[in-house]
């Protein structure tokens, strides 16, 4: 059963421009100069029940804009959303029953209060029958180890230790599905590892359907198994996370040191660094044997030192948020995504 | 999937009159415990602000044994008058207490939060704080009223009667000037006048006011709802008017929780960190 729907949103903000010139400024009062943009262009795509999604994009993709146009945050210019059969925009009150947020830049928690106090509103809030509620926040307090933590105010508790009880409290009503913008944000490593560990348990427990944005792809790699790369606006990239990897896998990063100085340019192939002694090698093995390579390394002297590493998944999509527009960044895409294997350009010494 | 409520219509309301004051009544509990949480401050506020208004009285004491009414007023009507207006915007500021907020909230991108949960996004950006200081205020109320009148039980229920629709109006004025922040994006200087004339208005005696200035204070500043009118209904310990005090109240939420839902469809969210206070 599908569990979000969008189809072709649009979302269209109009903001001033900001006058220059003399009198410019008193000119605008009366009439103002206004610019239409186009934060989010005709997006398209849906999410299946209990799948658990990443909602990619650099700062000012139109992430955060399509994730509220979902929830009826906000109201599309153009185009139709469907979360759990309702539109979020005309039926938001009913529909909020249902869906989860975190925000890791909103808190849902009382600040001078401990969460003990915030979840007991959002049970009235939620309408959540007294004695279900109390068993199923000590469910929740059990999973993610919050009982040292619910009676302190939220103001005195580590960064961590609040998105730990954000996320509880946002599970507290059963989410059908869950949205998360950045909920890792400046967390140190460890916590963000419980955060994750969490969340891919959550989803197991509930079954519920995760659509996550984050700029960690440690967040992405660990939680999700589908990745949407939302750029410019309009999806370029809609696949799983295995395909997604795949992409990074293709490309190998080989380094190498030998004894002496060699000739360190192959046929084909120039290193991406060098010294006199050692030099690295970016190798795409969807055009060289990587074999080929290691062997035509090894026979260009002593050899003190190899290593052979995977491109992180981090660098393939940081390429396709650095490209100019919508349209390249797809074609960028679509051409990294190729997965025929062609290793045509074998490298003979 | 597709989500159906098959409830009757007379259930589903009984339904969520039960919801909304179960929510409202854990909103005041959670609003009272962090209040709590600052027990100084509480305590200094509390009493910061009984003094204050305690001054004015001190003010009227004297002014009024040396020219004996101003306005068709006694000493007691401008206590009875203080008592009613202190308590009323007390009362709107305890249980609305985020009423004066609302425009920055707006202004700010910051509802988000709010429209995300199951409960009207009025109701429940108002409800979710409320202002220390207007505990002094709704006590001073009281205060004043046992000194004026003694311990009467049908004046201290008239009194809490009275000043029920006076918050309401309080609140829903209120709301309505800062909800115009959907509007022009910055509703403060009006606010801050509005909230100014209002009070101001209320705390004088209707008779210094010209005819063509009543007419504003019982229409865009109803300082003649939350302070003459209810006065004169104290007085004559007239319980019938009451009700038209409530239809009027009723009115004046309806416009303002009217105002806001029009001005909802222009939000445009932000991106601002947001704590709960």
């Amino acid at each position: 059963m599908t569990a979000i729907t969008a189809d072709r949103l649009g979302k269209t903000f109009t903001t001033r421009i900001r006058p220059t010139g003399r009198f410019s400024a008193a000119r605008s009062l009366f009439r103002p100069e206004l610019r239409c943009i186009e934060a989010v262009k005709g997006v398209s795509f849906e999410v299946e029940e209990g799948e658990l999604v990443a909602f990619l994009g650099p700062n000012g993709a139109g992430k955060s804009t399509t994730i509220k146009m979902l929830m009826g945050i906000l109201q599309p210019s153009e185009g139709t959303a469907r979360v759990l059969g309702l539109d979020p925009t005309r039926d938001r009150v009913e529909l909020s029953r249902y869906v989860g947020a975190v925000f890791g830049q909103k808190s849902q928690l009382w600040f001078h209060l401990p969460p003990s106090d915030s979840f007991r509103l959002l049970g009235a809030i939620y309408e959540i029958d007294e004695d279900d509620r109390k068993w199923r926040e000590a469910e929740l307090v059990e999973r993610f180890g919050l009982a040292p933590y619910m009676d302190v105010p939220v103001r005195k508790l580590s960064l961590g230790e609040r998105i730990r009880c954000e996320l509880a409290a946002s599970l507290l009503p059963s989410p059908l599905v869950l949205f998360l913008d950045e909920p890792t944000i400046g967390l140190d490593i460890v916590a963000k590892r419980e955060i994750r560990q969490l969340l891919a348990e959550a989803a197991r427990i509930d079954d519920t359907t995760i659509f996550l944005t984050s700029h960690d792809m440690g967040d992405i790699e660990k939680v999700c198994k589908r990745a949407i790369i939302i750029h410019h606006g309009e999806v370029v990239i809609d696949e799983s996370m295995k395909a997604l990897k795949h992409r990074a896998l293709s490309l190998k990063h080989v380094g190498v040191r030998y004894a002496l100085p060699v000739d360190l340019d192959l046929p084909g192939l120039s290193p991406v660094k060098r010294t006199t002694l050692a030099a690295s090698y970016e190798v795409d093995t969807r055009k060289h044997s990587l074999a080929e390579v290691v062997r035509a390394l090894a026979s260009r002297g002593e050899l003190e030192d190899i290593t052979i590493e995977d491109e992180p998944l981090e660098n393939v999509i940081a390429s396709i948020y650095a490209t100019k527009s919508g349209t390249e960044a797809q074609a960028f895409g679509s051409q990294r995504g190729e997965t025929e294997t062609r290793t045509g350009e074998v490298i003979h010494e | 999937m597709k989500i159906k409520d098959a409830q009757a219509p007379v259930a589903r309301f009984r339904g969520r009159f039960k919801a909304y004051a179960r929510f409202m009544t854990a909103a005041f509990l959670v609003n009272v415990k962090a209040t709590l949480e600052y027990r100084v401050n509480f305590i200094l506020q509390f009493f910061g602000m009984m003094l204050n208004n305690a001054a004015f009285a001190a003010f009227w004491k004297v002014l009024l044994d040396r020219v004996g009414k101003v306005g068709g007023y006694g000493f007691s009507d401008v206590m009875l008058l203080w008592a009613l207006v202190s308590s009323s915007f007390g009362l709107a500021h305890i249980v609305f207490g985020n009423v004066r907020q609302l425009g920055r909230i707006i202004m700010e991108g910051s509802l988000d939060v709010y429209l995300l949960q199951p409960k009207d996004v009025w109701l429940n950006v108002l409800a979710s704080k409320t202002i220390v200081s207007a505990w002094g205020d709704f006590a001073y109320g009281y205060i004043v009223l046992a000194m004026m009148t003694g311990t009467e039980l049908e004046r201290f229920a008239l009194f809490t009667a009275l000043i029920i629709p006076g918050a309401l109006i309080f609140a829903a004025t209120f709301a309505a000037v800062e909800s115009l922040a959907f509007l022009i994006g910055n509703s403060s200087a009006l606010s801050s006048a509005l909230t100014e004339f209002m009070l101001s208005f209320s705390l004088y005696p209707e008779g210094v006011y010209g005819t063509g200035l009543r007419w504003m204070l019982y229409t865009i500043v109803p300082s003649g709802f939350v302070a003459f009118l209810p006065l004169r209904v104290f007085r004559s310990l007239d319980w019938g008017l009451v009700l038209l005090l409530y239809l009027v109240a009723a009115l004046y939420v309806g416009l303002s929780y009217g105002l806001f839902n029009l001005g909802l469809r222009r939000y445009e969210s932000g991106n601002r960190m947001d704590a709960r206070l």
